[in-house]
């Protein structure tokens, strides 16, 4: 079975805007979570 | 999303956003708005490829659905500063769940396709049970 696009993303990580490091899967872990992609900031 | 964050909260869900671009706009942005959820910074667009967006073009500002939604941003209030480093990168909004669950998807086929806020709490109020893999999910 194909992998969700949840679990595509879950082991990505990234900074936030002061540096620290978010690993995306653990925005969803214990419940649901939005993920919104934007053209860019500003 | 903003205005719609008290009622996420209500929904139990957790929010956050990426962006192209650098720490520093992000946290421009975050002034600027007042933003309190996370605010991601993915200048390689790790996780632009691997949800798989795609960038538009320069005939995508001649569409009238963009002109529109331009037009509906500026009513808002909202105005662009800085183009960043990809203009035609297109975006989407995801609702996920635990298990690594998709539970809603909105890819954006144009610039100012965007999911509707009571689309995503929608999706986190909707029935557990039933659900397709594909229900609600348009890409």
């Amino acid at each position: 079975m194909a992998p969700t696009l949840a679990a595509r993303l879950a082991d990505v990580t990234l900074p936030d805007a002061d540096g620290s490091k978010v690993r995306l899967g653990s925005l969803w872990e214990q419940g649901p979570a939005v993920l919104v992609f934007l053209r860019h900031y500003g | 999303m903003r205005a719609h964050e008290p009622a996420f909260r209500e929904a139990a869900a957790r929010l956050a956003a990426i962006g192209l671009g650098d720490r520093q706009y992000a946290r421009f942005f975050r002034e600027e708005t007042g933003i309190a959820f996370p605010l991601l910074v993915d200048e390689e667009r790790k996780a632009y490829r691997a949800a798989g967006l795609r960038s538009a073009n320069l005939l995508h500002l001649l569409r009238r659905d963009n002109a529109r939604a331009r037009a509906r941003a500026r009513a808002a209030g909202h105005r662009q500063h800085r183009l960043g480093q990809n203009p035609f990168q297109l975006g989407a909004s995801f609702v996920f769940g635990p298990g690594n669950a998709d539970l809603f998807a909105h890819v954006s086929e144009t610039f100012g396709d965007n999911a509707a806020p009571a689309a995503l709490l929608a999706a986190l109020r909707g029935p557990a049970t039933g659900r397709s893999s594909d229900a609600g999910i348009r890409r």
